[in-house]
């Protein structure tokens, strides 16, 4: 796909969607403005370089968009599961899953490295739990 | 005589034992974060943000500033030594990188470390001098100027940090309506919260800033997937008398081409490094040798780079506006703390003004103290290997971002703008443009707001006042230009290739 086009694509999607959103609040007047009034504004000058965008995206030469789907995923999927574990069990479980979930996005994969790992944060998270009074829920 | 009675006061409040404390943390972790790859000042900053909740406002803001100019330092030298580039000290890497490969590393840093202390000290003297005079200039301001003075820095960012006018401009839009989120402060409207209730206050500052500077680097980075090797050369620190008096003259070139650009909108040390390199080119006494390791190509530009970074404070304090990215997030740390720079803080707050620009110059010695003899060890971070690295950054991240509001519902947003912030970098669209709109918008608001409200409905009040019309007419003028020499170019292109793409408008 050509990154020109999806950029333009991308930022017109965005301004349509803060803009009918800003529909839905009271607009008001000019003089006494409602709460939806100013995105409405910003979105439509946003979708006008948005609109420029794609306009210009043909007037120039393509490029191609690389995108690889499979790091971001796993980096995601560790913060989620991070955020989760340490919800609803306790951080010291999120923080392992963090780990070895992360270094999924790199491998050759190491177990033993990354106990490791865990064990340095671990022993990082409870200095700054009793250290700098920070509230982390590790137990 | 003003100035030194009140640089005396600052150094009265920094100089304590806590401040001084603050101050040296405050270097310290800036240069140990700065060092590491793929954080540059803004991941920096956001990411020990947390830390400073708990310390007292004074002490907070030294800590900052100290963490701000110690990145800014760390960065170039991963720069010097690696060739790793962050956005913020590519121009460290032509000569300085150069001066690696012929074994004069040493030096190198050498004059690094001494061009920024002299490039700081020339800046503060800047500081104090202009800040309150330029305080005053800002009480003539009204809304509408304020409107205008916003839109302009948003052009003068989008177009000098990324190049591009209409993508900086559209990211700094996105910025503004990502502010929007949560309650209209005139009418209590939630807006676009889509029902979350931890929406209602809005989207914190720090999982912005994690998200698209943290994780979107992160990933970037395992996705290119290079092997660095660390630098294991030796290094000879102590330079020749000769080579000394070479630093002098082109680090003060470079402070001053670092302190004016660093004041204007859009600038910051960015601009300046590049501004003060191309200076030494044209001027120095070396010309011909710059470009293939000179000291002139590192000490100019080191020197404007640690200008800029103090003399960007000036508008922030004096006016109330951020004229860059780094700048936004100092204010909605400053905001955070409980204080609102701008016209008022200098009279309002003095200790914590002139604290501020004094430990800025105690910054400076620690430095030079703990960079210049101490800096193989330093070096040593770089022997650890990303793959450490990075699972160790999202933790930091997580911690940073869980410890704002002790909300792990925070991390997900966090996680949220990762994924967004990896988009825009596919896409090409610079995230520190987002960054001075996300922190700006609320005010864009009020003042466009209240513009409005003042003329009763209209819109001819920003053209009528003087100052507001000037700003926007250099806007209008700057954007004809860019579509002129849009088309310009593109008909020209187009008479190349006997393909016509001749499209109106």
């Amino acid at each position: 796909m050509n990154r020109n086009l999806a950029r333009g694509l991308a930022l017109t999607a965005i301004a349509l969607l803060f803009g009918l959103g800003a529909l839905r609040y009271p607009i008001g007047e000019l003089e006494r403005a409602g709460p939806g009034l100013f995105p409405l504004v910003v979105s439509s000058l946003l979708f006008l370089l948005g609109l420029t965008t794609l306009i210009r995206s043909f007037l120039t030469e393509r490029v191609r968009l690389e995108f690889r789907v499979k790091n971001i995923v796993i980096i995601l999927a560790s913060l989620s599961g991070f955020a989760l574990l340490s919800e609803y069990v306790n951080m010291i479980v999120g923080i392992t899953f963090l780990v070895f979930c992360a270094m999924l996005a790199d491998p050759p994969y190491s177990v033993k490295r990354n106990a490791a790992i865990t064990a340095v944060l671990l022993a990082i998270a409870f200095a700054f739990h009793s250290l700098l009074g920070l509230q982390l829920p590790l137990y | 005589m003003d100035i030194l009675q009140n640089l005396m006061f600052g150094f009265e409040h920094a100089l304590t034992l806590q401040n001084l404390l603050f101050c040296a943390i405050g270097c310290v972790v800036g240069t140990l974060v700065g060092l590491l790859p793929g954080l540059g000042p803004l991941a920096t900053i956001s990411l020990l943000l947390p830390l400073t909740y708990s310390i007292p406002v004074q002490g907070a803001l030294i800590m900052l500033a100290g963490i701000y100019y110690g990145a800014q330092y760390g960065d170039s030298v991963s720069a010097i030594t690696m060739k790793i580039p962050h956005a913020s000290s590519i121009v460290a890497c032509i000569d300085g990188y150069q001066l690696t490969l012929k074994g004069k590393t040493g030096l190198a840093l050498f004059t690094a470390g001494v061009s920024s202390f002299i490039g700081g000290t020339v800046a503060i003297v800047v500081l104090a001098a202009l800040a309150p005079a330029l305080g005053e200039v800002a009480l003539m301001f009204g809304p509408t100027d304020y409107t205008s003075l916003m839109l302009f820095g948003f052009v003068c960012v989008s177009f000098v940090t990324t190049g591009s006018l209409l993508n900086g401009l559209s990211m700094c839009f996105i910025g503004v309506l990502l502010g929007q989120i949560g309650t209209d402060v005139n009418s209590g409207t939630l807006r676009y919260t889509l029902g979350f209730p931890f929406l209602a206050d809005g989207i914190g500052v720090v999982s912005i800033a994690l998200g698209c500077f943290g994780i979107a680097e992160i990933t970037k980075n395992l996705d290119s997937k290079e092997d660095r090797s660390p630098f294991r050369g030796k290094i000879h620190l102590i330079p020749t008398w000769r080579e000394f008096k070479r630093i002098i003259p082109s680090a003060l070139r470079g402070s001053a081409v670092g302190s004016f650009l660093g004041i204007l909108p859009g600038g910051g040390p960015v601009i300046a490094q590049f501004a003060a390199y191309a200076l030494d080119k044209k001027v120095s006494k070396y010309k011909h040798e710059v470009g293939k390791g000179s000291i002139e190509g590192v000490a100019g530009q080191a020197a404007a780079d640690e200008a800029a970074a103090r003399t960007s404070f000036i508008p922030l304090m004096s006016i109330g506006i951020p004229e860059n990215a780094v700048m936004a997030l100092m204010m909605a740390a400053f905001i955070i703390k409980g204080i609102q720079p701008g016209p008022n803080m200098i009279s309002g707050h003095p200790e914590l003004f002139w604290g501020l620009v004094a430990s800025m110059w105690i910054g400076n010695c620690f430095l030079l103290a703990l960079n210049v003899p101490l800096v193989r060890y330093w070096l040593s971070v770089f022997k650890i290997p990303y793959k450490v690295l990075f699972p160790a950054i999202l933790f930091f991240c997580c911690i940073g971002t869980y410890s704002v509001n002790n909300s792990l519902e925070d991390v997900f947003v966090t996680a949220g703008f990762g994924l967004i912030g990896y988009l825009f970098l596919r896409l090409e669209l610079d995230p520190a443009p987002l960054m001075l709109g996300f922190i700006l918008g609320p005010m864009l608001e009020e003042n466009f707001r209240r513009s409005l409200l003042l003329s009763r409905g209209s819109f001819t009040t920003f053209f009528t006042h003087p100052i507001s019309a000037t700003l926007l007419s250099i806007i209008g003028l700057f954007v004809a230009w860019q579509i002129v020499t849009f088309f310009w170019r593109s008909t020209r292109r187009a008479s190349e290739i006997p393909v016509p793409a001749a499209v109106e408008e």
